[in-house]
């Protein structure tokens, strides 16, 4: 939550620490050709009315989704969207506050994140399961607060930024094999063997696409990313030999094919969510009037929230919403193209990819397109931490967008 | 930091924007598209299935009455026990088990077996009365027994029983109509079962607010039946009584006939069955073979059974009606002037031969010269062949279905079966001539009798039908049914010159044994040989009929009697003209037709009681009819075993004898009136109402003025219901 955030001083004091060694006189010019603040552009508002519409629409489908199972289950209908309101209020003063800060600042702690990510995914995993048998959270509650926390959502933003950074300082090394891939290979296999501990699919690949994007932009000759098919092959393969790992996968995918193998059971949610998105019909029964939401679906606030917005506002809104996300991630693209570093650039290439990768797999599985995973769709689903990752790393992009190169 | 982004990097994120955006997004947009747009109804449709409850709010079942109010069926609350075996305690199991089956009569170890299930709903028994289900939960209660519970349910009643059951039919388990009126008529009696929809979530709560809405029931409306219940008793009772008598092998039926409007007063259809339980195999004969049948044999054997009894002949089963239907042949050939009352026909023992084909007549030797009304009253066969030979195939034909015999009658009953028939290319004269005397071919009882009330009531034909009116719950009339003339199918005068040698055949013909003095009744006898079966010499099935009408000068009522298959073969004129003639002395009376007596009939003065122990009941019943006297037959047995007064007793005219059927019948005692300073009819009427016979003691019993003046036994005493009391009586004087 709001504290997690702080947690990154933690690891900063660290670089900070790795960078004496390169003498205090360095480290006084670094800090003036970088000013945190400078006076710069104005920020791209297409892409911030798009991210704060986007938020709206959030909240207000929130609401609607998750009151029936917030009375039903905790006895107040504003049960989540109290928490939401106040990290949506935090998140955007956050994501305009960021928005001032040179993105360039970011490019020091790359590693230190980094490290900080991997901190956490080994935390996760000593630390007991929040829930079954996934390592995935870390109860907040042993820092002395309240809720959890994904270390997940830092290793997202960790690879994007430390990727940014390698690649911008590699350049036209990036077409060979030393530079174009093995740092990454290493930087993004760390990673997901914790995650793949955890375990945490959905979020590796995830991650995976995100990394296989950024190298491809980067520069990364196409053979390698032979390579990389080979690598996601074994990876597969490694999931596939675990215990359990194959007869798990069998599951997942014979639901995915017919959900009805067993109604009552893995497959009753995609049934329920195929339920609401079907009978919203064209225009949708009216924002607020779902029926789904009545615990049919589980959970109707979180992964599977866009069954109900398709159940409200039937095709022609739900068509809107995806719209609304496409233009984000042109827009993305476009602040992105006019960056002023290349650094700046993939930054804002990863940062919308990001969003943009992680709707597409939710609304994915929410269609039962593909088999089901636990993936949030941005802006809409519940959680605290990662709706105030989502806008500050929309701040970053903001903040990408002031020093664009239109005119040249 | 290098400058600025390359064009070839700006190249890939286009490409990436590209496959995102337009594909990645595209994808879903068309994948939502298909499931929203495409298959929208069918996920509406199970959206439904899995929101909305339905809660049904029955809707009343109406009533039946017949024609004068009184109620035939009549839905009413009963209870279903109903199981829980999931939450009984095993120790109480057997108890419980001993408990029900004595309670509600079934089988001791299914309830056992039943309460070992794995489920949460059994159900004991349905449609049980207030009064054992009270048992069952006062049973329950006692003995702590968990897992038994009585739900509200309705169920029919018909308080009188088998009472015209083929007609009446039946309700299923889901009180729906299964037969007879209550099928038919079943949107009526139905109403309209309202619902309350509402929306559940998926625990099964109520979704709160506007997903509520609630349709009201309508009440079924009731029916009044043309039906009377007092003309259908009589119907039953006889028929019941004929046959017995017979042994009827394959059913029997009687109907009465409102003549000038087409109403059915009666359907009784032998065998029946009970409407309140209509399971139940009521035949006697049938339930002694089921006996001795096991297994699948015994199921089908089963429904076979309840298959029969269900099936209403009257309407369902097309017979040879036999010399029935001479009257639509004589009314045809009168009609178009083809024969007259002046006519004289020839029967000799060599019969009629058509086109090498022989018809000989019934009666050995022949009948010789007749007149036109003689060859009625003898049902003679020649005669009839020869009329119908000079009436002619086009002109038969165009008769046979202007009577409405090659069309279904139309009625308001579910069932109706049309007639068969020669199909017009094969129907030359040989199919002519047995047509002509009611053979080779095959009507329905209800055809029959609306064909022939017709021809012997102003040739008006009309539409049969069994509802009179449909009446709401608060008793207003919603809808009436008036009668529907078909057609006219012969002139009055026609038809009255067909009804009064109809007259005939009851006072000087074959249908003797349906007189009734005091009434004017026509009718006629049949005797149909069952030619569609081959049946060995000596072993041919007939079906035995007697079709009577009253009263002649002004025909209202129809009565047809068919026994199918009686063990022996007889004629109708000996079996069933006097079941005919048992029904008339009954209903005559009872529908306020005025007796118009001869004569003799009308002279006041005694009568002597015959002896009628050990005769078949309608026999009986002709003897003591045509001794001026009144019968009242007690029980249903087919002999009389006991008569009281006894025979040979002297009573006077109309007094009733009581013919008892049945070993054991109770006598019923009585108290004997005063009638002294009575005169004859008043002290006869006083007695006869009290249930005795008066036996009048005068010097001249037929003299005038006479008045009683002593009587025994003496007023208030008390006497066995049907024993004379002789009273004595002298001629008035003058000045008194």
């Amino acid at each position: 939550m709001a504290a997690a955030y702080e947690n990154e001083n933690i690891p900063q004091s660290s670089a900070e620490k790795s960078e004496r060694k390169t003498g205090l006189k360095d480290k006084i010019k670094n800090f003036k050709r970088i000013k945190w603040f400078a006076k710069r552009g104005p920020l791209d508002v297409t892409f911030l009315t798009l991210v704060l519409l986007l938020m709206a629409f959030g909240l207000v489908m929130l609401f609607s989704a998750s009151y029936a199972n917030a009375r039903y289950n905790y006895g107040d209908s504003f049960h989540f969207i109290k928490d939401q309101i106040v990290f949506a209020v935090v998140g955007v003063v956050g994501m305009l506050v960021i928005s001032f800060i040179d993105y360039r600042v970011l490019n020091r702690y790359a590693f230190a994140v980094y490290l900080l990510a991997i901190v956490l995914l080994i935390i996760a995993l000593i630390l007991p399961p929040v829930k079954g048998d996934f390592h995935r959270w870390i109860n907040l509650r042993y820092f002395g607060l309240r809720g959890t926390f994904q270390p997940s959502e830092i290793a997202k933003f960790a690879i994007v930024l430390l990727y940014a950074r390698l690649i911008a300082a590699y350049g036209e090394k990036m077409k060979t094999f030393k530079y174009g891939v093995v740092p990454f290979l290493i930087t993004f296999g760390i990673i997901a063997v914790l995650m793949l501990l955890e375990p945490h699919v959905s979020g590796t690949v995830l991650i995976f696409t995100l990394a296989a994007i950024m190298m491809f932009v980067g520069g990364t000759r196409f053979r390698w990313f032979g390579l990389a098919a080979a690598a996601a092959a074994v990876a597969v393969g490694i999931f596939l030999i675990m215990p359990g790992g194959l007869s798990y996968a069998r599951e997942r995918i014979d639901i995915w094919l017919d959900p009805y193998v067993d109604p009552q059971g893995d497959g009753f949610q995609t049934i329920q969510s195929l339920i609401a998105i079907g009978s919203g019909g064209i225009m949708g029964k009216g924002l607020g009037d779902s029926r789904q939401k009545y615990l049919y679906i589980p959970e109707p606030q979180n992964d599977f929230i866009f069954a109900v917005v398709c159940e409200e506002l039937g095709f022609v809104g739900a068509t809107i919403i995806i719209i609304l996300f496409a233009l984000l991630v042109w827009r993305g693209f476009i602040i992105a193209m006019r960056a002023k570093d290349k650094f700046g650039s993939m930054l804002a290439v990863g940062l919308t990819m990001q969003v943009g990768i992680q709707t597409l797999l939710n609304i994915a599985v929410v269609t039962n397109t593909v088999p089901n995973t636990g993936i949030s769709l941005p802006f809409f689903s519940y959680g605290g931490t990662a709706l105030l990752m989502l806008l500050f790393q929309m701040g970053v992009v903001l903040s990408i967008s002031r020093e664009a190169r239109i005119d040249k | 930091m290098s400058d600025g982004i390359s064009a070839k990097t700006k190249g890939r994120m286009a490409l990436l924007m590209a496959i995102v955006t337009i594909i990645g997004f595209g994808v879903l947009i068309v994948r939502l598209f298909n499931i929203q747009v495409v298959n929208g109804e069918d996920y509406q449709y199970r959206a439904t299935q899995q929101q909305l409850r339905e809660i049904e709010i029955s809707a009343s079942r109406g009533d039946i009455y017949d024609r004068n109010g009184n109620i035939i069926a009549k839905s009413a609350t009963a209870w279903t026990v109903v199981l829980s075996p999931v939450t009984i305690k095993e120790e109480k199991k057997e108890l419980l088990a001993t408990g029900l089956s004595e309670i509600l009569d079934v089988d001791k170890k299914t309830v056992r077996e039943a309460a070992d299930k794995d489920t949460s709903y059994w159900v004991v028994k349905r449609k049980v009365e207030r009064e054992v289900a009270e048992e069952v939960i006062a049973f329950v209660n006692e003995n702590k027994i968990t897992g038994v519970s009585c739900t509200e349910d309705i169920k029919r009643y018909y308080p009188y029983g088998s009472f015209a059951s083929a007609t009446i039919g039946f309700t299923n388990m889901d009180n729906s109509g299964a037969y007879g009126i209550e099928a038919y008529y079943e949107k009526i009696l139905a109403g309209n079962s309202g619902k309350i929809v509402s929306a559940k979530n998926a625990k099964g709560g109520n979704m709160p607010f506007k997903h509520e809405m609630m349709y009201e029931s309508e009440d079924g409306n009731s029916l009044v039946l043309t039906i009377d219940e007092t003309i259908q008793h009589y119907l039953d009772k006889n028929l019941e009584i004929a046959v017995k008598e017979h042994n009827v092998g394959n059913g029997a039926m009687a109907i009465a006939y409102a003549i000038k409007t087409g109403e059915l007063l009666g359907v009784s259809v032998k065998p029946d069955f009970d409407p309140n339980t209509p399971q139940a195999i009521t035949d006697e004969a049938t339930l002694a073979l089921l006996a001795t049948l096991e297994g699948e044999e015994y199921t089908k054997a089963v429904q076979q059974a309840q298959f029969r009894q269900w099936r209403n002949k009257a309407i369902s089963d097309p017979y040879e009606p036999g010399s029935v239907f001479k009257i639509i042949t004589l009314a045809s050939a009168l009609e178009e002037g083809i024969v007259n009352t002046g006519n004289v026909f020839g029967c000799t023992d060599a019969g009629v031969t058509i086109q090498g084909q022989t018809i000989t007549c019934w009666k050995r030797g022949g009948h010789g010269q007749q007149t036109l009304s003689e060859i009625v009253q003898h049902s003679c066969n020649p005669a009839f062949v020869n009329i119908g030979q000079m009436v002619g195939v086009n002109k038969f034909r165009k008769y046979f279905e202007a009577f409405g015999l090659m069309e279904t009658t139309g009625v308001d009953l579910p069932g109706e079966a049309g007639s068969i028939y020669h199909s017009d290319s094969v129907f030359g004269n040989i199919e002519l001539a047995s047509s002509s005397i009611g053979q080779s071919f095959k009507v329905t009882g209800l055809q029959l009798i609306s064909a022939v009330s017709a021809a012997v009531g102003g040739g008006y034909l009309y539409e049969p039908y069994i509802v009179k009116s449909v009446i709401d719950s608060e008793g207003n009339v919603v809808e009436e049914y008036e009668p529907t003339l078909r057609r006219q199918v012969i002139s009055e005068e026609t038809s009255k010159v067909v009804a009064e040698m109809c007259e005939g055949v009851v006072t000087l013909g074959s249908g003797k044994l349906a007189y009734v003095p005091g009434y004017r009744i026509g009718g006629k006898t049949g005797t149909a040989e069952k030619l569609d079966k081959n049946y060995a010499e000596g072993e041919e099935k007939y079906a035995l009929s007697f079709l009577g009408f009253a009263p002649i000068d002004d025909p209202e009522i129809a009565i047809l009697v068919v026994l199918d298959e009686p063990e022996e073969a007889n004629y109708g004129s000996i079996i069933a003209a006097p079941v005919v003639g048992a029904i008339m002395s009954d209903v005559l009376p009872y529908l306020g037709i005025e007796p118009q007596y001869t004569e003799e009939e009308q002279a006041a003065g005694n009568s002597k009681v015959p002896d009628v122990i050990g005769e078949l009941v309608h026999d009986a019943h002709a003897d003591v009819r045509n001794s001026y006297l009144t019968v009242n037959v007690v029980g249903t047995g087919a002999t009389v075993v006991r008569q009281v007064p006894e025979a040979g007793t002297t009573v006077s005219k109309w007094s009733t004898v009581i013919l008892y059927t049945e070993e054991g019948d109770a006598v019923e005692e009585g108290v004997v009136p005063n009638v002294v300073g009575l005169n004859v009819k008043d002290a006869n009427d006083m007695l006869a109402a009290a249930g005795f016979s008066m036996e009048i003691i005068a010097e001249d019993p037929e003299a005038d003025n006479l008045v009683a003046v002593a009587q025994t036994p003496e007023g208030d005493t008390a006497l066995a219901e049907g024993n004379v009391v002789a009273v004595e009586f002298e001629v008035k004087k003058e000045d008194q």
